[in-house]
Order: structure tokens, then sequence, then C-alpha cells
């Protein structure tokens, strides 16, 4: 038997309308580089990442899915044995934020109930072009009691960060909760980090 | 030399009078020439866009090119230059119910156009082709007004403003945003096309001629071969009209593979899930031990071979091995048959890797399908089609 090189094993999905960079974000994450050369994603994609957490390494099993409509019967069969999802948005397409209601009633329909969700506006670099406020993408997550980010494939902000958040939130969820470290589930991207402040005002 | 008499093998044959189909077949299915435009016209052929008497062509072929313009006044240009010109609102107006409002029409267009837009744009990133000119723009379109130019329909048009920060006592910095440089994928300037718009307008016409299908995700990467390989016809008198051709070409094979594009049909007998569980089974008669490995680790069909299946292997070999398969394809008599062959030779070349590797390496595997000499596949199919017959009398 070839030996385990991880302690956990988590799968995560990647969901959201065609076209918001979610094919970028996981190339980020996992190849940390970023090109405009992608093709729509077909079906179901499928990237792995080990990171350490706690001292615990865990491997990250990421499911990128088609955002079409057509595409619904074949990914969302992935939800249920997801055990993280990140819903992602374009900032500069409101239609794509509008979708995140839809998106979130997927999550409902088929996904296992304690799954951890985040909410991910991407192509905050694209400033200029921005028609949904951080405000929307934050009360929206707050509603709903979801993490929250503003992320940008293409910078390279928050990416990381996202990832490990949503990986930490299952890693406190399966450990069982840890006294002295209440997780606040409300919690919605209250560090301001230096990165996203130049980038996403 | 080989290569030679393979040539004039085609020679020979496309110089008859009448075309003999089985014949095309026979010597399409081992690969055509990619030189003399053997190509191109071997595909008007096997797709049933060309008849088979040489003498009709001349006819057809103007035929269906004038139909096409015609779509194209009818469906972008007329529209457009309504947009343009205000015409849209005359005793209609944007809030209108009734469903033949001309701004219902055109709300729900532009949804299409966008998806399709989305989508053309990142069309064969890895070659420069479809970001270059056409030599032959739609004239009708190139020189008028924007609103005919499908992409200006769909761009997300900001308002200009300037970002006012206020810092400590009052003082204010208003910071203008320039607009970033031209991205690799945009479009030209007036009286000049990309390839890539010309792709655009051929899915557009064919999600407005087939509106209960309309446009899904993929189908760009099925039109663009095809396109491609008519583009570069070595005839003039042929790449002119590459995008007429085309439209005609897609829709044909379209006609015969929409299934896997329609969700109410994926549980059909032609529906995709169907085309998946062939391949599984086929599997199963062919490499019984690396069936019983995806069993095993639970590796699922539809998360490799659907994306195979759908789009005829477009996206998993460079574009030169994907025109060399889709000849065999074409020129499969019993059509699409041999694609699940084809499918099947990739996952038994790969067995040793397969049933040493686990859920993800396998996975990872089979998604990026590993570079080689696509005759290696294609051969490795046409044995798994032929020995079937045998194994299946000895089990």
């Amino acid at each position: 038997m070839a030996k385990k090189t991880y302690d956990l094993l988590f799968k995560l999905l990647l969901i959201g309308d065609s076209g918001v960079g979610k094919t970028c974000i996981l190339f980020r994450f996992s190849d940390d580089a970023f090109t405009t050369t992608f093709i729509s994603t077909i079906g179901i994609d499928f990237k792995i990442k080990t990171i350490e957490l706690r001292g615990k390494k865990i491997k990250l099993q990421i499911w990128d899915t088609a955002g079409q409509e057509r595409f619904h019967t074949i990914t969302t069969s992935y939800y249920r044995g997801a055990m993280g999802i990140m819903l992602v948005y374009d900032i500069t397409d409101m239609k794509s934020f509008e979708n995140i209601v839809k998106w979130l009633r997927n999550i409902d329909e088929h996904a296992n109930e304690d799954v951890e969700k985040m909410i991910l506006g991407n192509k905050c670099d694209k400033a200029d072009k921005r028609t949904v406020s951080k405000e929307q993408g934050e009360t929206i997550a707050r509603e709903h009691s979801i993490r929250f980010m503003e992320t940008s494939a293409k910078a390279n902000v928050n990416i990381e960060r996202a990832f490990n958040e949503l990986a930490e939130a299952i890693l406190l969820k399966t450990a069982g909760k840890e006294p002295g470290d209440p997780v606040d589930r409300v919690t919605v991207d209250r560090r301001p980090t230096n990165t996203s402040k130049s980038c996403c005002n | 030399m080989a290569y030679k008499a393979k040539l004039k093998e085609f020679d020979d044959l496309l110089q008859q009078d009448i075309i003999d189909l089985e014949t095309l077949k026979t010597l399409s299915f081992r690969g055509i020439p990619d030189d003399q435009s053997k190509r191109p016209l071997c595909w008007k052929l096997l797709l049933n866009y060309l008849p088979p008497e040489q003498n009709e062509w001349k006819k057809c072929l103007s035929e269906k090119r004038e139909l096409y313009k015609h779509f194209i006044k009818e469906m972008i240009v007329i529209p457009g230059s309504k947009e343009s010109s205000g015409d849209v609102t005359m005793g209609d107006h944007p809030l209108n119910i009734n469903p033949d409002s001309e701004w219902q029409t055109f709300f729900k267009d532009n949804e299409v156009l966008l998806q399709i837009d989305k989508d053309v744009r990142r069309l064969c990133p890895d070659i420069s082709f479809f970001q270059q000119p056409t030599e032959f723009p739609c004239k009708d379109i190139v020189n008028g007004e924007d609103g005919k130019r499908l992409h200006s329909r769909v761009q997300r048009s900001v308002l200009k403003c300037a970002n006012v920060e206020r810092k400590g006592l009052g003082i204010t910095k208003i910071a203008l945003l320039s607009k970033k440089a031209n991205e690799d994928y945009a479009p030209m300037t007036e009286g000049k096309e990309a390839h890539w718009e010309v792709v655009e307008r051929i899915l557009f016409l064919y999600a407005k001629l087939n509106p209960g299908q309309g446009y899904v995700q993929g189908m760009n990467e099925i039109v663009g071969p095809i396109y491609h390989a008519f583009a570069s016809d070595a005839d003039i008198s042929f790449r002119e009209h590459a995008e007429a051709d085309c439209f005609f070409c897609f829709t044909n094979l379209m006609s015969e593979i929409r299934d896997f594009f329609i969700k109410s049909l994926d549980e059909s007998d032609r529906g995709i899930n169907e085309m998946m569980n062939r391949l599984l089974n086929q599997l199963k008669v062919c490499d019984l031990d690396v069936w019983l490995k995806f069993q095993q680790l639970d590796l699922k069909p539809q998360y490799y071979s659907f994306r195979w299946i759908t789009l005829l292997l477009s996206q998993e070999f460079p574009l030169p091995d994907v025109l060399r398969i889709w000849d065999s394809l074409f020129s499969d008599k019993k059509r699409f048959n041999f694609l699940i062959y084809v499918c099947c030779a990739m996952i038994v070349i790969l067995r040793n890797q397969l049933l040493d590797g686990d859920f993800p390496s396998n996975l990872k595997l089979l998604q990026n399908f590993p570079s080689m000499d696509v005759q290696i596949i294609l051969s490795k199919a046409v044995e798994l089609s032929q020995s079937r017959c045998f194994k299946m009398n000895t089990h």
C-alpha cells in the first residue's frame, strides 16, 4: 500500500455563472499563475492541492463546474459529496450577482445540509468596470450567514486566503468545535487586509 | 511515395462526375491529405452539404450562400440598423409584454448573444488564428452602424465615473480611471472583422434558427475546427464563402449530435447518458481490468467522457489532431459509433498507468490526455472495433 501523504481529504466545489472566472481562480490557487486563455469548461474539471493547516496536511480535491444551465444535471450530482462550496460572481457583471440567489437555492436542494459555503466576488482588479459594490456582496452574504470575500485571480488577491478559510471552517467542523476557539459563521470579511484594500475599493 | 499515392487516390475519386460516397468514406477514414483543399471539400461531401453529383455543386453552393446572406440580412442587419436609428421604439417600447414586441425579441437575443460572446472569445486560445482578421469580412456588417456588429450589442457599457477619495479634512482626490489596453480578442476597426466575430455570427444565426435548442456552451468548439478548415482552404473561391459553407455544414453536423446538447434528452437513447453508457460497456468488453478498477474507484464516465463525447474530442487534442480524428468520425458509416471506440482506445492505451493510479491521479490523467501520436489512438480504435465480435463470441 502506498503511504498516505495527507491527513485529511476535503472535497470542494466551485460554482457560479459562466465567465465569472471559476477556472482562473482554481488555476491561480493550484498553479499560482493567471492566463486569460481559458477555454470554457464543459461538464466538470478537477484539480488537487495539498495545504497545511494547524499542523495537518489537508488534501483539497477541487471540482470546477460549467456555468451554463445545460450542465446543471451533470454538475448538481457533485454537490452531495462536497464539504465546501465556493460560489463565485463577477463584480463587473450584475447578472452573475443576481443569480447568486439561484445558486444558493441549488445548494439547498442538492448539497449536504452542513456544507460550508463562501461567496466570492471575483475580478476586483477591474475597478473601472465594477457594477456590483462590495457592500452589496457583503449584504447578501450576511443575509445568508455565509463568508464573503472579493477576489482577483488576475492580481492574486485573496485567492489563497479564500481556500484556506474555507478549509479551516471545514476542519473546525470535522474536528468538532474546539473550546476557546469560537467559530463565528457570520464573519463577513472582517479583517481588512492591505491587498484587498489597495485593489478592491 | 505513400502520401503522393494517397493524394492521387483522392484526386481520382474527386474528379468523378458522380462521386462514390462509399469510396470517399473508406479513403477519408484513413485520413484526408492536408494539402490541396482536400479536407474542406471532403467534409462538405461527408456532411451532406454537397451532393455527390459534381454538376449540381455550382447551383447548390450559390443557392445556399444566397440563403445565408438572406439570413444575415433578416436577422442581424435589419434589427441592427433599427437599433442604431432608434426605430425599435416605434409603437413599441422596452417594457412591452407582448411576445411579438421587437424589444422582447431584441432582449432575448441579446441574452443568447451574451453567452456566445463570452465563449467565442475563448475559442482555441492556443492558436492565434481566431484573433486574426478575415480576408472576407461581411460587408453589410462591417461598413455599417455598430448595432449590426453583434458583440457591440452586448458590450457592457458602464457610465464613466470618477473615483472620489476623501482623506482627512475634506481633501478630495479625484482619480479618473483610464481604460486598459485592448485585450487579445478585441473587435477590429471599421471595415475589418476577426475570425472569432464570424464564428459568433454563425452561432447566433444557428441559435435564432433553432430556438428550441438555442446556444449551448461547447457548440463553439464544434464550429471552430470546421470554420478553421474552410477558412484556410487553398482555393480562394471556396475560402471566400467559408462562413456560409461552414454554417450549413455545422447545422448538418448538429442535426446528428444535437441530442448531446439538450438537457431534456440526457436520458433518451441518443442522448449523452446513453453514449457514456455505451462507452462504459465497450470498456468492459475491451478491458475488464480497467473497468473493474474504475468501478472500485467509483470513477464515473461523466467525469471524463462527458466532454470527450459532447465535443467530439475537440478539447482533448491540438487542432491538427482534431482535424485528423474528425476525418474518421465523419467517414464513420454508422456515424459516431467510431467515436466510442476512439474514447475506449484512449483509455486502453493508458491502462498501465490507470491500473496503478488512485482516483485523483487517474482523473487528472483522463482529463488532461497526454500528448501522443494521434495515429496510435486511431489504430487502436480500429483494432478494438474489429476485435469486438471475436471477443464477444469467445466470452
